[in-house]
């Protein structure tokens, strides 16, 4: 038998195929190829390039403001090979490029240290008030899993209006427990990442609580009557029997928080596109940014390089701290 | 925690609910809940009462209620006058819209993405095969490197494909679904063997096993799909922002666009009507199928 | 007999395909990005305008496309160039983002359409961010037309003044005692919308004494004693006098209606608002440049011009001119200016009886012209959105306190000489 009959080979079960698996699962490859694969590996080559769209194709003695990159007479406006230049100018604070990421890097750490845990804690929490069964708890329920289902723009539409200085009730609320401090939330540079991580959290929150409510009907009972009957009173039960026992949706639940904070920067062009200094860009939001408002493309790609390292090795090593040596079938 | 666990196995079991104990802990938490749950509507609320509030109202410190004016639609005329949210007639056929749009590559996600992921998540359970691993895991490489991030490399196909603003642009890098594959893999791997088995012994086809074996019992998971997938892409804004400049341009900008009022002098009630406008339908279609919406979100979570 | 049915056949279809391709050919689509919110009174007065263009042109179809703001425009002009979708004929641009535009090849050069005589007739401060030497040859070409322009103005509510018995400002001084009298737990004396605050800063540094820019597009001036004293001024507004909110205002929407409302005694703004602020004040509304540190009224020049797209076909391209040259036609500047604010750019407009009449009913018109003579050039170099990133945060640092004004703008001029060492 040649190797193309080897595809028609006979299966575990000892039946041959009447079609190849390939075929099936061709149009999913295809695109995956197409939209993942293809600029991953695009995306890493595309940021050894120097490209500046916007700079006048004008040739002189320069360095182009790289570090490492050597003193040569060439276009300001590019494309020129310059290697790992926009990797080196990002470890080097003294850079604009490297004032941006050390920035933009420590915005998306504060976002996510922040919003994963707070979001999560709300969501457990939800969970084990809403995981009742009462008549109106489903009220409570749709209360807080509807602004899931809301676009985030509109999210921060509604938070825009929230956030106004003066009637704002965000501000009022404030004010009514005591808040003297600045009111201009989305312009102040220090408050606008607060901004942006006060809607992500009150977006996400009814979200997560979705898994926890899963997790927590899935929990046997008789465990809970036993410790009744041991006298246990509920913080025990919630620390001894319940979070243990959640560990595993805690874990995915985490995961999914922290991509979700990766990937969900929309609230961004709503509340923080006027706050012009980036005291609050998160590393999507600066991609978009150094792309196509800057147009520094090299700079751009980097960024990308740089988030997509950073999530393959969060998935990767979650991966294999959590699943291994579960089965695969 | 092992030990607390075994103690309780070794007890007996009479059934005592959890907050017997303390009644004053029922009603405190039956309060926090109603606290955090209006805390939590208070936005969507605002949203609307502002929305159907006559633009002339101004809005000033605790102003939160409507006034004697009472309920107006006049923001919500003014917003469909402003922006084409709703199609009309035109030279015989409907007109461009941002409901259009949306609905159009939305579907077309839906439409595309079911058939793909169907497919594969049956061959990678029916069949063995060379290189079944490796086209697994590269599959799953989506699922670490979401579509999202790749904005700009993603941009270029796009431009090069010539399909820049077009609906097909927004929704062709999500014809492919790690996270569906995935789904229905685990899935179909629920179906009993013996079925499968005694369908083959009986000459079933590929397409006749998928058909009368495997779906029936998972269309569940596959409706759970399908409204996790149309809620994620109704909701997406960068990548149509991005890819998209007129025509094909979808709700989410279309309430980018309000945004932008702020500029000129915030006028609330235009912008919240706007607001209601795209969020209006999935959000009706929740409130209706709240109990099954919840369910999808737990299944294409877990199994 | 066949062969002459068949020609017969064959001139028809030709004779087909001629006049649908000549209709093809003299219904020509001007499309035009314009940067306006989507809910402004200014879209129905453009839309005015297409309409009786193309009663007279019936071959020619302009279509708006409203866009947010000059950065909403400018982008997607940019992002659609690259993504290869449908190019606009015209845009309106900032006068600023000339340098960003012609580099990145959207925009193309108007020499060869706009005559001597048409472009002598322009108020020549408007064409100051108009010319750009791209090919370093030597000779500057022209890529914008001005059309929606502007200069940042003092409006202050004149019967306040009165009441306090104060004259008019005419130096810092002045201007910040003023403000301190006029305050109340109601009233803020003078609103200075600072949030992207170069445009508004740019007539106080004027005030003291130079400029940020000067003709050239790769040099900044952050560091001068001039720069230092004005933002020390702005510190001082709310620091020494208490007369504005402190720190960072994002007030720029709100602040005409403050003072419409009276919630405000003075505001600086653009000269694109006074027609809302005239038509909804029901007090005396005096206009005025920036007062000078020590006297003088000072300003600057803002807003957009008109550019043309490059890469459009040649009939596109001779229609789109034909219609910036009627859109820009005093009678046409002249209404415009009435209508909304922004001012008339054609000098022979100011002889128009529509402009006298105007001017005569509203001397803040007047006053607002005359603002144009001293108006300085805007801040406009190579890599702008980066220059003007750096002048921004140091200024906010300031205004935050964080910051003091001269280690601030040490730091401003350090950053902008580091971008633009490449283009020197």
């Amino acid at each position: 038998m040649t190797s193309v009959a080897r595809i028609f080979a006979p299966n575990e079960r000892g039946k041959k195929i009447n079609l190849p698996p390939y075929l099936l699962i061709l149009p999913t490859f295809i695109f995956v190829i197409l939209f993942t694969i293809y600029p991953t590996l695009s995306v890493f080559r595309a940021s050894q390039e120097y490209y500046h769209p916007n700079r006048p194709n004008r040739t002189q003695m320069t360095d182009l403001n790289l570090p490492g990159v050597e003193e040569a007479s060439r276009s300001i406006r590019g494309p020129h090979e310059v290697g790992l230049a926009y990797f080196r100018a990002m470890l080097d604070p003294s850079t604009s490029e490297g004032e941006t990421f050390f920035q933009v890097m420590r915005n998306t750490l504060v976002y996510t240290i922040i919003t994963v845990p707070v979001t999560m804690l709300l969501a457990f929490a939800f969970a084990v008030l809403v995981n009742r069964s009462l008549r109106w708890i489903g009220i409570a329920r749709v209360a807080f899993f509807y602004p899931t289902m809301l676009p985030l723009v509109s999210a921060a539409t509604i938070w825009l209006f929230f956030f106004t200085p003066d009637y704002g009730l965000w501000n009022v609320a404030l004010r009514l427990l005591g808040y003297t401090g600045q009111e201009n939330w989305i312009i102040n540079r220090d408050l606008g990442l607060w901004a942006l991580m006060i809607v992500s959290i009150w977006k996400n929150a009814g979200y997560f609580m979705i898994f926890y409510l899963a997790g927590l009907q899935s929990l046997p009972q008789d465990v809970y009557e036993a410790a009744d009957l041991d006298g246990a009173n509920w913080l025990t039960k919630m620390f001894r029997i319940t979070l243990p026992l959640l560990r595993r949706t805690t874990l995915f639940v985490s995961v999914v928080a922290i991509i979700t904070a990766f990937q969900n920067i929309d609230h961004a062009l709503v509340l923080t596109n006027e706050l012009v200094t980036g005291e609050a860009d998160l590393l999507l939001y600066e991609i978009y940014k150094q792309r196509f408002v800057l147009g520094n493309y090299g700079f751009a790609n980097a960024l990308t390089v740089v988030m997509i390292l950073v999530l393959l090795i969060f998935t990767l090593s979650n991966f294999f701290l959590s699943e291994r040596g579960s089965d695969e079938r | 925690m092992s030990d607390s666990v075994s103690v309780a196995r070794a007890a007996s079991t009479t059934v005592r609910l959890p907050w017997r104990r303390a009644r004053w802990g029922i009603w405190l938490v039956n309060s926090l809940t109603i606290v955090l749950a209006v805390l939590w509507a208070v936005p969507i609320i605002w949203t609307i009462v502002v929305s159907f509030r006559p633009p002339a109202d101004s809005l000033g410190q605790g102003d939160v209620w409507f006034s004697d004016r009472g309920v107006s639609l006049e923001s919500y005329q003014r917003a469909v006058d402003l922006a084409p949210f709703f199609p009309h007639i035109e030279d015989g056929g409907l007109s461009r819209s941002y409901y259009g749009n949306t609905l159009e590559y939305v579907l077309m996600t839906l439409a595309v993405q079911i058939v793909t992921v169907t497919l594969a998540a049956f061959a990678f359970v029916q069949y063995q095969f060379p290189g079944k691993r490796l086209l697994f895991y590269l599959i799953l490489t989506q699922l670490m490197i979401p579509t999202a991030i790749l904005l700009v490399p993603n941009f270029m196909t796009i431009s090069q494909l010539g399909l820049y603003d077009t609906t097909l642009a927004i929704a062709i890098p999500y014809f492919g679904s790690a996270f569906g594959t995935f789904l229905m893999r685990q899935a179909f791997l629920e179906v009993p063997r013996e079925l499968v088995e005694s369908a083959e012994i009986d000459g079933a086809r590929w397409h006749h096993l998928l058909r009368h074996i495997y779906l029936p019992p998972t269309r569940a998971t596959l409706v759970a799909f399908g409204m996790v997938s149309v809620s994620f892409h109704w909701n997406s804004l960068l990548w149509p922002l991005v890819v998209t400049s007129d025509k094909s341009r979808p709700l989410t900008m279309g309430l980018l666009r309000f945004t932008q009022l702020t500029d000129i002098g915030a006028q609330w009630s235009l912008i919240m009507a706007a607001t209601m406008i795209i969020v209006a339908p999935l959000f009706i279609v929740f409130l209706i199928f709240q109990r099954q919406f919840i369910q999808s979100f737990i299944n294409s979570g877990f199994k | 007999m066949k062969s002459r049915s068949l020609s017969l056949l064959l001139a028809l279809f030709l004779l087909v395909i001629a006049v649908t391709g000549a209709s093809a050919q003299d219904s020509v689509k001007v499309e035009i990005y314009f940067p306006i919110a989507v809910d402004s009174p200014i879209t129905e007065i453009l839309q005015g305008y297409a309409d009786a263009y193309m009663a007279d042109n019936p071959n020619v179809e302009v279509v708006w496309s409203f866009e947010g703001g000059y950065g909403d425009v400018k982008n997607r002009l940019l992002t659609v160039a690259e993504g290869g979708g449908e190019l606009p004929a015209l845009a309106i641009m900032l006068a600023t983002d000339i340098y960003d535009l012609r580099n990145a090849e959207v925009i193309q050069p108007l020499d060869g359409y706009a005559s001597e005589e048409y472009l002598a007739d322009f108020t020549p401060t408007w064409l100051s961010n108009s010319y750009y030497d791209y090919d370093g040859d030597g000779t500057q070409e022209l890529y914008g037309i001005p059309f929606q322009r502007s200069t940042v103005l003092l409006y202050y509510n004149a019967d306040l003044l009165t009441e306090a018995g104060l004259a008019v400002p005419s130096n810092w001084e002045e201007l910040a005692t003023a403000a301190q009298a006029l305050t109340t737990d109601s009233r803020q004396g003078i609103l200075v919308p600072n949030s992207w605050p170069y445009w508004v800063f740019q007539p106080f540094v004027a005030g003291a004494g130079e400029n940020i820019v000067s003709d050239s597009d790769v040099e900044v001036f952050f560091d001068t004693p001039a720069v230092v004293d004005a933002l020390q001024y702005w510190v001082d507004l709310y620091n020494v006098y208490h007369a504005t909110p402190v720190g960072v205002q994002s007030n720029w929407g709100d602040a005409p209606g403050a003072l419409v409302d009276g919630a405000a005694a003075m505001i600086v703004h653009s000269s694109g608002s006074m027609r809302t602020i005239l038509d909804n004040a029901d007090f005396t509304v005096g206009v005025m440049g920036i007062p000078g540190k020590d006297g003088g009224q000072y300003t600057v020049t803002g807003g957009g011009n008109l550019y043309m797209t490059a890469g459009i076909d040649d009939a596109t391209a001779q229609a789109t001119w034909a219609f910036v040259e009627w859109l820009t036609q005093p009678e046409r500047t002249v209404d415009w200016s009435i209508q909304t604010g922004y001012y008339n750019t054609r000098s022979s407009g100011f002889d128009l009886d529509a402009w006298k009449e105007y001017a005569g009913a509203n001397p803040q018109a007047d006053e607002a012209r005359a603002s144009v003579d001293f108006a300085a050039r805007e801040f406009s170099v190579q890599s702008l959105g980066d220059v003007r990133d750096v002048f921004h945060a140091e200024i906010l640092a300031v205004l935050n306190g964080e910051l003091e004004p001269a280690a601030a703008m040490a730091a401003a001029q350090e950053q902008a000489d580091q971008i633009l060492s490449i283009f020197k």
